[in-house]
């Protein structure tokens, strides 16, 4: 295994296991290395979109579906909570850990809370809808906006 | 990309916010986007999948306009 995919592995394991962005300092202590490789495999990782950084270059903002930051989707796996990008990802968490969970979020006209449980083959039937204001071709022009 | 109550509420937020309204997704057809895009994300042997290949997934969801095609210059 090369050495960005162990670190991104790493990044994902953290966020399965804690529901949260490692820093660059754990994933270095984690797997023994500098953290200057560290940083730098997280700025590479950024230029092939898979992840996003924060301003600072160094933090994690996305690992597609988990949010390194707090947003409105929460998805609860096994006890566990995360957060999700976008309404997308929100469902894109149970279905990535192969898992059955509960998606919180909300009317974003009117405010209106959600509660959707997902089981293995996918949410209860629910009149909810998502819409996508970014088309396909533009998703990656701004992809916190998206 | 959000969740809303009901298609009126996506009209009445694209009328508030001055945004066009796009195609509205159910929560089946959504599962079946997420699922599609994100089982295999932490597979060890995962890899981005190729812009074709999107186009032959979404297409087949059911995902068929061109608001949905990442290679379309509609929207440019």
């Amino acid at each position: 295994m090369d050495f960005e995919t162990s670190v991104n592995r790493a990044i994902y394991q953290s966020f399965v296991h804690r529901g949260a962005a490692p820093t660059v300092d754990e994933v270095a202590a984690r797997l023994e290395v500098d953290r200057g490789a560290v940083a730098e495999a997280y700025r590479s990782l950024a230029s092939q979109r898979v992840l996003v950084l924060q301003d600072d270059g160094e933090s994690i903002r996305m690992a597609l579906p988990f949010s390194g930051i707090p947003t409105q989707h929460q998805v609860e796996v096994e006890g566990r909570h995360y957060f999700a990008n976008c309404a997308w990802d929100a469902l894109g968490i149970p279905a990535a850990l192969h898992q059955t969970g509960v998606v919180t979020s909300r009317c974003e006209q009117s405010r209106e809370p959600l509660r959707l449980e997902v089981g293995l083959d996918g949410p209860e039937p629910s009149p909810w809808l998502f819409h996508c204001l970014v088309p396909a071709a533009k998703w990656w022009d701004d992809v916190v906006f998206t | 990309m959000l969740f809303f109550r009901s298609e009126d509420a996506v009209r009445q937020w694209c009328s508030e916010n001055g945004q066009p309204m796009r195609p509205v997704v159910g929560m089946e057809q959504l599962w079946s986007l997420a699922a599609a895009w994100y089982s295999n994300r932490l597979a060890s042997d995962y890899r981005r999948p190729k812009p074709a290949e999107v186009v032959e997934m979404l297409k087949r969801l059911g995902f068929v306009e061109d608001f949905w095609d990442p290679t379309s210059e509609s929207f440019s």
